[in-house]
């Protein structure tokens, strides 16, 4: 019997140590004691503190009170009840706001049907100085209260004008006034600590730079006030890439070469792609397939950009080596990858031309006269041919010229393969009697863009 | 004079007249792909990978051929052949082929492999030709000699110690920084291209060299030289 009521007893001692109060301090938990002091708040300033009710017991603690009882506290929790497991813990964040100077307090308190466990939470008003900021930069009172620098270009230097004042009766003394974070810092105003007499000014700046690009955070505490600072940097817009190629003019069937350069040095690296593709003035084809930059065989090609310098190396080389294809149109040129200060496309014009011939070979066999011709048209309108056939002493023999068309023939090559205009010809003439006599013929070829003539001996 | 007879009409010759994309010859890509080369100078284009497995390649304007491991294919079939690359000299429908694994030279023609009992010492660099009077390029000492089959010496090339191509023209070689081709009659033809490491033969008038990362395609007919780059391949990892 006694050892019973010992242990009853005992009961609600357990049950009040079964919840703990705790402070956060970022990830770390501040037993808080029998009171929680939130400090100076200026007025008409918002303080939250995270506070954690952590449940120590061995069962399920159903909170039923939560509150925080007091003239400008207020708890942002979950709705009422809540269970907390064994060893688990509920976060709920306290806030403070006042706008007349003066102290105040309230009851925190948590508590389950069987015990509950409480604090005296404290703040205490004070007129604070008020900040003015003025642009480009931006400020807004939060909170969390913040200045934005705004957006800022590598390497560039970007100044925010403020001003400090007391906007109390009192002379103010500022003994907290400190920039931190990266690339931010004071650049004229006064040092800490000074004072600010009833309805004084004081102005002040604060510079910001940095060479590299990325989104940049810092804080500006003044007394009880801290404002968050803020900016965003930006690498400078490239000056518009000059695409140029190797002297002489722009042909088909070619090797050519793009050099890539800046005008002016850059500003900072990058690195992007240089891109192309082919227009064709001829409907009979969607595309050119041999037009490709030759390293890989492919119409992109990485290149980089150095800071400090013109050059831009394209696929870890000087110069890229294209072909133009053997069709007419325009090859254009574009980059990707870069901010750039103008648009770098580059249209570079293959103009079309009378048919091109590679090879052209005339031999005889038995019973034929053999034309065999390599060559492209880069117009896909090829078919008209004409051959005059010659004797040993370059005299015509009858019938004289003669004319073929071969149009739809060719039409029909260039459509199915769809591998440009390159083509491989053989064109035999049956013949009856002796072709000793024939020494030589004269080809002409004719595209939408004029004729092509080549005389050819018999082999 | 007796006349000659031509059966002028247009629609007798566009009757006989046949169409296609133009042949180059071939290369082997740098994962054993034969991929025809197609176009016109300065117009490549490299057709898919139609052979795998492929060590080595050449071809004349009538014939290519492919050396596998074990195999040399051919458009009508393929031989059983020593182990390892080849190098080969196409003469329209035959060919002299040596095999440096086993040290052998060979006739191959039909899809027939004719052993060859010529007593050549060195590394064989290149072969040309098919019969006694073949050409073979061989390093010693560092210099390129040219010798027939029973080791007597044709020609010696200054300043290289190859690569070395063997042409029925003449021979295309390189030195440090150039590639050289120089005809029977002694004229040369120069074209800067540091560091070559290989030559082989691409088609009847184009040779494929391999330097500095890239192919390059060097036309041999005689007046219409030119060194021109190869599209490279990134899906088929370039051409070796």
């Amino acid at each position: 019997m006694k050892r019973a009521l010992l242990l009853a007893l005992l009961l609600p001692l357990a049950a009040r140590a079964q919840l703990a109060l705790y402070q956060m301090n970022g990830s770390t938990e501040v037993p808080i004691g029998a009171a929680l002091n939130l400090g100076k708040v200026a007025a008409g300033d918002t303080v939250s503190v995270r506070i954690r009710v952590r449940n120590t017991g061995a069962s399920t603690a159903n909170i039923v009170g939560y509150s925080a009882s007091g003239a400008g506290f207020s708890l942002d929790r979950p709705s009422l009840p809540f269970p907390i497991a064994p060893g688990s813990a509920q976060d709920a964040l306290l806030n403070f706001r006042a706008t007349t100077p003066a102290t105040y307090s309230a009851n925190l308190q948590v508590s389950t049907a069987a015990s509950s466990v409480s604090t005296i939470a404290i703040a205490t008003v004070v007129i604070g100085p008020e900040l003015t900021v003025f642009p480009v930069c931006t400020g807004s009172d939060g909170p969390p209260a913040s200045i934005d620098f705004g957006r800022v270009q590598t390497g560039q230097l970007r100044l925010c004008n403020f001003y400090l004042r007391n906007p109390s009766a009192q002379e103010m003394t500022i003994a907290t006034f400190q920039v931190t974070g990266p690339g931010f810092q004071f650049s004229t105003g006064p040092k800490a600590p000074f004072k600010l007499a009833a309805g004084d000014t004081t102005a002040f700046v604060i510079n910001f730079m940095s060479n590299t690009a990325g989104i940049f955070s810092g804080t500006l505490a003044i007394e009880t006030r801290t404002y968050a600072l803020t900016s965003t940097v930006f690498d400078a817009p490239l000056p518009k890439p000059l695409l140029e190629f190797d002297a002489g003019p722009v042909q088909s069937a070619q090797q050519r070469s793009l050099i890539m350069r800046l005008p002016t040095a850059a500003s900072s690296s990058a690195s992007g792609f240089v891109n192309l593709a082919f227009l064709p003035d001829s409907t009979l084809i969607p595309d050119d397939p041999a037009i490709v930059f030759l390293a890989t065989g492919t119409r992109t090609l990485p290149f980089a950009i150095t800071q400090g310098s013109t050059a831009i190396a394209i696929n870890n080389q000087a110069s890229a080596t294209f072909q133009t294809g053997t069709s007419a149109g325009r090859i254009r040129f574009t980059v990707s990858g870069i901010t750039t200060d103008g648009d770098p496309t580059t249209l570079l014009t293959v103009p079309a031309a009378a048919i091109s011939l590679d090879t052209a070979t005339a031999t005889r066999r038995t019973g034929n006269l053999d034309i065999a011709l390599i060559g492209f048209d880069n117009t896909y309108s090829a078919g008209g041919m004409t051959f005059t056939f010659l004797d040993g002493s370059g005299q015509t023999l009858p019938p004289g010229a003669i004319r073929a068309d071969f149009t739809a023939d060719f039409r029909t090559f260039f459509t199915k393969t769809q591998a440009g205009s390159t083509f491989q010809v053989r064109i035999s003439f049956p013949v009856t009697g002796d072709t000793s006599g024939i020494g030589s013929v004269d080809v002409q070829l004719t595209n939408s863009a004029g004729s092509k003539q080549q005389h050819l001996v018999f082999q | 004079m007796k006349i000659t007879l031509l059966m002028i009409c247009a629609a007798c010759a566009w009757a006989q007249s046949r169409i296609e994309v133009p042949t180059l010859g071939a290369v082997v890509d740098s994962s054993g792909g034969l991929r025809p080369v197609q176009g016109v100078a300065g117009n490549f284009l490299l057709g898919p990978a139609t052979v795998p497995g492929v060590l080595s390649a050449a071809c004349s304007d009538q014939l290519c051929l492919a050396k596998t491991n074990s195999k040399i294919l051919s458009p009508t079939g393929e031989t059983d052949a020593p182990p390892g690359p080849a190098l080969f000299s196409v003469q329209a429908r035959d060919a002299l082929v040596f095999f440096p694994e086993t040290r052998m030279f060979a006739r191959w023609h039909d899809d027939v492999l004719d052993p060859l009992d010529w007593p050549v010492e060195s590394e064989v660099l290149s072969v040309h030709g098919g019969g006694a009077d073949a050409d073979i390029a061989v390093r010693r000492d560092a210099n390129v000699w040219i010798v027939h089959p029973d080791g007597s010496v044709v020609d010696w090339i200054a300043n290289t110690a190859g690569p070395v191509l063997l042409l029925g023209e003449g021979v295309l070689f390189a030195t440090t920084d150039q590639v050289i081709l120089r005809r029977s009659d002694a004229s040369e033809v120069r074209f800067d291209l540091p560091g070559a490491e290989s030559i082989a033969a691409m088609g009847p008038h184009y040779a494929a060299i391999r330097a500095g990362g890239a192919t390059y395609a060097l036309r041999t007919e005689s007046g219409r030289e030119s060194l021109l780059l190869l599209p490279m391949s990134l899906e088929a990892g370039g051409i070796p």
